[in-house]
């Protein structure tokens, strides 16, 4: 943990992705210190999906340097067991939550597991079984989202708000040094909206937290410093409390409104 | 447009190769096979003559039979001409149904296996769909012999196709999201498949699965008749010994054993899915 400390969570120089001739991304400078509460906004096309699986390893940027928890994603692509360690340490909530529709709540919350189990536990996985203190922490998790006495039924009979639980409770299993959440509350009504980020905040206590949110009352629950993209540009760098009505209308207003920042 | 010239061309010169009619006496031949099939054999097995004469044209008796003794010996047969079919389309899908999971995977556009193994894979798919059950049946008697492990390899072979395609489209048609949540939490390859491929696909690889060996109980019933075991052996003793009485019997065999296992199979989905 302090060698991480010492350095950034995340570090990024003259990034640029493109897809099709087109450029989706283009990052000069960007550092996150450890245990930064960062939220991206930004209309949509922005970039800000892409800049996150940058950071997963799941996009591969065209040139420029990203750095990860001190493991160095690009121009050199991690080897895929490299790959793999990394990404045990780095917690996702995608858009949408993507759970597995015909396993149980308990079964999706020890996928959370599944990046720190090797050797004999590693295999045993395979038809889910897991190591007792891999199960009792799942149960723990459960219980800490509210969801304890649902562990035996399958995601796909539960409600928007129960699956976005389950989501919360593998990433609270797979306790990642940075969680990136894209989109987190998509499809959740307010109150619910704000429970998830409360929970979001819960499982990224001691880590780094990187979030996409679209809703402007969400950006203070979730981080203290807000990034703005517009057009695949970083337009606006600062504190939450600096994103007025100004800057929000730079973001998402018309094309020919100059950005902010 | 264009498939109107083809019917017309197919049935131009089929008529002009002299083809195109129903044989000397189509209509004779009709009614002696129709009065034939109208009395199956296995009625003789309860109300058949106990005491068929042969006799010779100057009148001499030949032989007597017991038209009951034999039915019934047949109708054994038939019994287990009816249990190596089912082992054949059974194992030959079980095993069809395994060799073409590895492929599937392979062939499967979303899954990103590296591209020359992938087209290696949908390739071999799709040789083993174009030859046929029964092609693959006379190349293997010849390689392991008379029997039902010809069969049952000939219905692998063919059904390896016919399965990794349905599975490989199965798979396509997985959530890719949910799989890429597992992958995100570091899960290695295996570990991917086990609990973001697999739990997703299981309903339809069941559904094919059962799809693949209900047509197999149908295709293996024909098998016998290059000696590859089963119904067909049967099958082809009494075409070609013109028994169109023990053929009624075994097409009813047939029908019934296929109807069963569809009921068998629409019950079982049901049940899976």
């Amino acid at each position: 943990m302090s060698a991480v400390n010492a350095m950034s969570a995340v570090q990024i120089d003259g990034l640029q992705v493109a897809a099709g001739g087109r450029v989706l991304l283009q990052v000069d400078h960007l550092r996150v210190a450890p245990g930064e509460r960062v939220v991206v906004v930004g209309p949509n096309g922005a970039g800000k999906s892409t800049l996150l699986r940058c950071l997963s390893g799941f996009a591969v940027p065209s040139s420029g340097r990203v750095e990860v928890l001190s493991r160095t994603l690009a121009p050199q692509a991690l080897s895929s067991p490299a790959l793999r360690a990394l990404r045990a340490d780095v917690g996702q909530v995608l858009q949408g939550l993507h759970l597995v529709a015909r396993l149980t709540v308990l079964q999706n919350t020890l996928v959370g597991a599944l990046g720190r189990l090797q050797g004999a536990p590693a295999v045993r996985s395979w038809w889910h079984r897991f190591p007792p203190a891999e199960v009792d922490a799942a149960q723990q998790a459960l219980q800490a989202v509210g969801l304890a006495g649902r562990a035996d039924d399958r995601v796909d009979r539960l409600s928007g708000g129960e699956r976005q639980k389950v989501a919360m409770a593998r990433l609270l299993l797979q306790r990642p040094l940075l969680v990136l959440a894209d989109e987190p509350t998509a499809s959740l009504d307010p109150a619910a909206a704000q429970a998830a980020c409360a929970l979001l905040r819960q499982a990224a206590e001691s880590a780094t937290l990187i979030s996409i949110v679209h809703d402007p009352a969400l950006v203070p629950l979730l981080g203290s410093r807000v990034l703005g993209l517009r057009g695949g540009l970083i337009v606006f760098d600062g504190p939450a409390l600096a994103l007025d009505a100004a800057v929000l209308s730079g973001l998402y207003g018309p094309e020919t409104a100059p950005g902010a920042g | 447009m264009a498939y109107a010239a083809l019917v017309l061309a197919c049935g131009v010169t089929l008529w002009s190769a002299g083809d195109l009619n129903l044989g000397r006496n189509p209509w004779p031949n009709l009614a002696r096979t129709l009065a034939d099939f109208a009395h199956p054999s296995f009625l003789d097995a309860w109300w058949g003559n106990p005491r068929l004469e042969y006799r010779s044209e100057d009148g001499t008796l030949l032989r007597v039979e017991d038209r009951r003794v034999v039915e019934r010996s047949f109708l054994l047969a038939l019994a287990r001409g009816c249990w190596v079919t089912l082992q054949i389309a059974t194992l030959g899908s079980l095993l069809a149904a395994l060799m073409a999971l590895p492929l599937a995977l392979l062939a499967a556009r979303n899954l990103g296996a590296p591209r020359p193994l992938a087209m290696a894979a949908r390739a071999v798919l799709g040789a083993a769909r174009a030859v046929h059950t029964l092609v693959f049946g006379l190349l293997l008697v010849g390689i392991v012999g008379l029997g039902p492990m010809a069969g049952i390899l000939a219905i692998a072979l063919h059904s390896m196709g016919t399965s990794g395609k349905l599975q490989a489209e199965a798979i396509e048609a997985l959530d890719m999201a949910a799989v890429d949540a597992v992958r995100a939490t570091g899960a290695g390859p295996l570990q991917v498949f086990f609990h973001g491929v697999w739990p997703a696909v299981l309903p339809q690889w069941l559904g094919s699965h059962l799809y693949v060996w209900e047509f197999n109980i149908r295709d293996s019933t024909v098998l016998g008749l290059i000696g590859a075991g089963g119904l067909g052996l049967l099958i082809s003793e009494a075409t070609s010994l013109f028994q169109w009485a023990r053929l009624a019997t075994l097409l009813i065999a047939v029908v019934l054993l296929v109807a069963a296992f569809d009921a068998l199979s629409r019950h079982l989905r049901q049940r899976l899915l």
